[in-house]
């Protein structure tokens, strides 16, 4: 079962706080991302947990 | 050099995070904390946990608004031109904050939530398929109703106003309630045991309580 405390942290970190538009072109698969944010973490939740990371 | 935004502090706060080995770019009146980046993409989950720690280690000393993660500059002079395009907002959202914290509150359903799929029976008909698709909305709609039920008890017990509070009910299967919670550091201790007793009285769900945190979810965001 998914950490639930974990996704709540990974929730804040990835959708919520301050956003400065940085200027530097991530590029994946080809596509050119001006945004960045959570497009650049493409690890899913769930590997976090089986991860096992501590929080 | 490319840097990685860490957080937002007033101007004069940031020589308080001179030993933590960011670089400081400072506007007229507030200051951003960033990181040398050196890291791959796409980031993975020790980078997170690392953002999570540097935000929290500064908002230890000093109010701060968190960046979200994911923020890189090619250098000090782009970080330092956005930043003071929008210095006078961060200004007032870290008056507005002072050095209140986040609670993270979290209503996990004891039954896990999880629902099975609908599963697709051979021998049987499409009209029973649609049934138990209508049955699952069913649940789904109680699952919400119970939901808002208890967040009018979290309400009641944290008695706090309004705008220092949000939440989303049902944002994920295992999940009744997520609460965010703007507060100062003394009324933790008292919030805890509220909540702990309010717990203890709930059957269905488990109340997860994390924090004090910096307030990402309280901060300006575009």
């Amino acid at each position: 079962m998914l950490d639930v405390p974990l996704v709540e942290l990974v929730d804040r970190l990835l959708n919520r706080g301050v956003v400065l538009t940085g200027e530097l072109t991530i590029s994946v698969a080809g596509v050119d991302l001006i945004y960045l944010g959570l497009s650049v973490v493409l690890s899913s939740v769930d590997t976090i947990r089986r991860a096992g990371t501590k929080v | 050099m490319t840097l990685l935004l860490r957080a937002i502090v007033a101007a004069d706060d940031a020589a308080a995070a001179t030993d933590l080995g960011l670089e400081t770019v400072t506007a007229t009146v507030v200051a951003a904390l960033a990181s040398p980046w050196e890291g791959t993409l796409p980031a993975g989950e020790a980078e997170l946990i690392d953002h999570h720690r540097v935000v929290q280690t500064v908002f230890e000393r000093v109010p701060c608004l968190p960046a979200r993660f994911g923020s890189l500059f090619p250098g000090e002079e782009a970080l330092r031109m956005r930043l003071g395009e929008r210095e006078r907002d961060f200004a007032t959202q870290l008056a507005r904050l002072g050095h209140r914290c986040e609670l993270a509150i979290t209503c996990a359903w004891r039954d896990s939530g999880a629902a099975a799929p609908i599963a697709i029976v051979q021998g049987t008909s499409g009209r029973a398929y649609l049934e138990r698709g209508v049955e699952r909305t069913r649940e789904d709609r109680k699952r919400e109703r119970r939901a808002e039920e208890i967040v009018a008890q979290l309400l009641g017990e944290l008695a706090a106003d309004p705008a220092s509070i949000r939440h989303r009910t049902c944002p994920r299967p295992a999940v009744a309630v997520s609460m965010s919670a703007l507060v100062t550091r003394d009324e933790i201790e008292a919030i805890n045991s509220r909540l702990e007793r309010l717990g203890a009285r709930l059957p269905d769900v488990t109340i997860v309580v994390q924090g004090p945190w910096a307030p990402y979810t309280f901060a300006v965001s575009e």
